[in-house]
């Protein structure tokens, strides 16, 4: 205390540095819209008039370097696989991976006689939210990506992390 | 005036990029302006529909079949009825049928709308793609108070449709096209008639008809180019022949036969028609009936094998369905009417610029589900 | 069932296949009625099914002359016309569904199927592949005429070992792009095919998916394709 104490008037808002942080990253993820199949019109409709994404600060990207959430929807087969490693890759940090319908997660409907599909996106990339569905519906989307933001809100990202 | 050429390069765009209408790749070949040679690349997005269909019986596919064409869900299930059904000779009721057509008819203007909106976008306007997304939500709002789903139905059975319509559905389908026919005038306002979009469109990418039916190209790109040929009125299938309607052909009104700009007002014209449809088949629907009654108990086909067409927002859908008499088909074959869409687009392309290729790939209203299965 | 029993079903059998129901549905015993009715359906079945040989076994009586059996179906006309222009073509006698080619000349009968004025076939519908086993591939082309409002189905028929058809992709364009998918799928060469390669699959698949016998491969590229897993059904 001592130094600090009866400083600031009213108007100033003294917090930790990591929830400043958090709070300023999980409020405008921008999205890079990588949709593959039927899941891309579903988030095609969230982002249009109805359900709208962008009063959620959420804006589409086209180029991964310059988003931070990589929407997958739909099913990645084994052809897309590499570019989908690629892609997320290029997409500089903190970023995360939503996993939105069931082909994304666990290979969906073609999970049995799929000889092409791959079987989750997980098995490339990283996942942080699994929406599930198929397609899931804008409101699960949007809850999809409201439980994102409460992610990166507990994110710790100064703390040193023990090795 | 003199046209300066570069040295050649292979650009490559895709298989992720946002103006494109599912994950493909063109290899286009060009000088940095004008392209010389466009090749496309698919099969990111083959997932096995054919050897899935080897494996179920003749309803389990019905899912299948919907997340081929992923905008028209309800025009492949009733492609792939009819087609099981005219193996079978099975006849339905007249309540089923008008039911097919009401909703075929709906998913028509939903696919258009979205083919139409999402073309803006590709242009670069992005407002009509908002207002005709609006529209298009009202129909999905229709869907599912009929069968619960938005995008994706499995409402077409062999036999019959899963739910009957709910009580207010006429009135509801009613109020809604009272409401979309005017809207249909401010869309043509917003973008039809824009002088910007007929510049970006008009005369670029022309389709001539000997082209178009050697490439085997069908549905609202074969109507641009002036052949009058539309499976419901040719060769009509489930109960099509009792409506009256038009069918819309391109007539090179901004521009040439056949260019990009017809394209995009025949599918605008189809809307009208199918709204005239509508009309006509929710005033003659049968008030009762039940829609369960021709289900037949195990879908057992003859031997034999069968090719039966029906007419889908993108053209002519094709089932080649065989069958051994088992419950579960040999082989069926979707010939998908965006597969030659696109395979024509090499000849199409030759000669334009870059940025008039997205203009022509946007007129040809691909689905990538549809051509990878 | 006692052998009364047996003889009494027999013969209410036999009356209700003559058309006379009236003997069955007199039946006081319930249990007696519900198995005469099961007999006398089982006994129509087979009935419909004897009708159904015996004309074939007919028409194989008079198939020994080289005549083929007169229909009016068009099939069988466009399948004459065929074996007029090109003889020796047809694989097996003609028939209302489709028409069976050897492989062969295919490439000129396909360019006098699209020119002959009277059968202009223009339109390449569907091309398809097919494991009809015994070793054995088949390839189908559904052709359509525009002009005519006509259709016909022809088959081409190859063994595994040595699957080479001539391509027809110079004829119809669509045949291109529809070629390649079938030898992406089945394994079928198409000599004369002009850019022949895998179309769906990547270029380093290894085998032809839809064949019955298709083994997947282990791994692609490192990411392990895991096989169907077993408690799942």
């Amino acid at each position: 205390m001592g130094i600090l104490e009866n400083r600031f008037q009213d108007n100033v808002v003294v917090a930790k540095l990591d929830k400043l942080i958090g709070w300023a990253r999980s409020t405008s993820p921008w999205y890079f819209q990588f949709g593959l199949a039927c899941c891309a019109i579903e988030m095609m409709a969230t982002a249009a008039s109805r359900h709208d994404l962008e009063r959620l600060g959420m804006m589409p990207r086209s180029s991964p370097r310059q988003a931070d959430v990589m929407i997958v929807a739909g099913t990645v087969t084994m052809k897309m696989a590499l570019r989908v490693k690629k892609l997320y890759e290029q997409m500089a940090d903190p970023k995360y991976v939503i996993a939105m319908g069931s082909c994304a997660t666990s290979g969906g409907p073609y999970w049995q006689h799929g000889y092409h599909v791959l079987k989750g996106v997980d098995i490339v990339v990283p996942v942080d939210v699994y929406v599930p569905g198929c397609p899931p519906r804008p409101e699960a989307l949007i809850e999809g990506l409201l439980k994102l933001q409460e992610k990166i809100l507990e994110e710790r990202p100064l703390t040193r992390k023990m090795a | 005036m003199g046209v300066i050429h570069g040295e050649e390069m292979v650009l490559n765009i895709g298989p992720q990029h946002p103006s494109t209408h599912g994950v493909l790749r063109l290899k286009v070949k060009t000088d940095g302006e004008i392209i010389s040679e466009i090749t496309p690349v698919i099969g990111y997005l083959h997932r096995c529909f054919e050897k899935h269909c080897e494996n179920m019986t003749y309803d389990q596919v019905i899912p299948y079949t919907d997340r081929c064409d992923y905008l028209a869900a309800m025009a492949n299930n009733f492609g792939y009825v009819v087609a099981v059904e005219e193996l079978m000779e099975l006849k339905v009721p007249e309540k089923v049928e008008y039911i097919r057509v009401i909703m075929a008819e709906f998913q028509r203007i939903a696919s258009h709308l979205l083919a139409l909106g999402v073309y803006g976008l590709d242009i670069g306007a992005f407002t009509p793609f908002l207002f005709m997304l609006r529209d298009r939500e009202r129909i999905l709002d229709m869907f599912e108070m009929t069968c619960g789903a938005r995008l994706l139905y499995n409402y077409m059975w062999v036999g019959g449709v899963s739910h009957d319509l709910p009580k207010g559905f006429v009135e509801t389908a009613f109020q809604f096209l009272d409401y979309f026919e005017p809207q249909i005038d401010e869309y043509n306002k917003l973008l039809t008639y824009n002088k910007i979009f007929v510049e970006r469109t008009a005369d670029i990418g022309v389709l001539p008809a000997d082209v178009a039916i050697s490439y085997g190209v069908s549905g609202p790109n074969l109507r641009a180019s002036g052949v009058k040929w539309d499976l419901r009125r040719n060769a009509p299938y489930s109960i099509y022949d009792k409506f009256e309607f038009d069918v819309c052909i391109g007539d090179g009104a901004k521009g040439t036969l056949g260019d990009c700009w017809d394209r995009y007002y025949v599918r605008m014209l189809e809307v009208k028609e199918s709204v005239k449809i509508l009309r006509q088949a929710l005033a003659q629907i049968p008030k009762d009936g039940d829609v369960h009654q021709a289900l037949p108990k195990k879908i057992r086909p003859p031997k034999g094998s069968i090719y039966s067409r029906t007419e889908t927002p993108r053209g002519d859908l094709g089932f080649y369905i065989v069958s051994d008499g088992s419950p579960i088909p040999t082989r069926v074959k979707m010939r998908s009417p965006a597969f030659t869409a696109l395979a024509v687009l090499g000849e199409l392309a030759g000669g334009w610029m870059m940025s008039d290729v997205i203009s022509i790939l946007g007129s040809l209203d691909i689905v990538l589900g549809e051509i990878d299965r | 069932m006692s052998s009364d029993q047996e003889k009494l079903i027999a013969e209410l059998v036999e009356k209700g296949l003559a058309g006379d129901m009236d003997p069955i549905n007199a039946i006081e015993d319930r249990v007696l009625r519900s198995k005469a009715k099961s007999a006398l359906a089982k006994a129509k079945r087979a009935a419909k099914v004897a009708a159904a040989t015996a004309p074939e076994a007919d028409k194989a009586a008079d198939e020994i002359p080289e005549e083929t059996p007169p229909s009016d179906h068009p099939n069988q006309k466009f399948g004459k016309m065929i074996e007029d222009k090109f003889p020796g073509v047809l694989e097996a006698d003609l028939n209302d569904t489709h028409i069976q080619l050897k492989p062969d000349n295919w490439f000129e009968i396909a360019k006098w199927l699209k020119s002959e004025p009277a059968l202009h076939f223009d339109s390449l519908q569907c091309h398809t592949g097919m494991d009809v086993g015994e070793n054995m591939l088949e390839a189908r082309y559904n052709l359509h005429s525009m002009t005519h409002d006509h259709k016909i189905e022809i088959r081409i028929a190859v063994s595994r070992d040595k699957a080479n058809i001539p391509s027809i992709e110079q004829i119809w364009r669509i045949g291109d792009w529809f070629e390649r998918e079938t030898y992406d799928m089945f394994g079928i060469f198409f000599d004369g095919h002009r850019d022949h390669r895998r179309m769906l699959l990547p270029e380093d698949w290894e085998g032809y998916p839809l064949r019955k016998d298709y083994e997947v491969q282990q791994t692609y590229h490192g990411i392990a394709i895991p096989k169907v897993k077993e408690g799942w059904e």
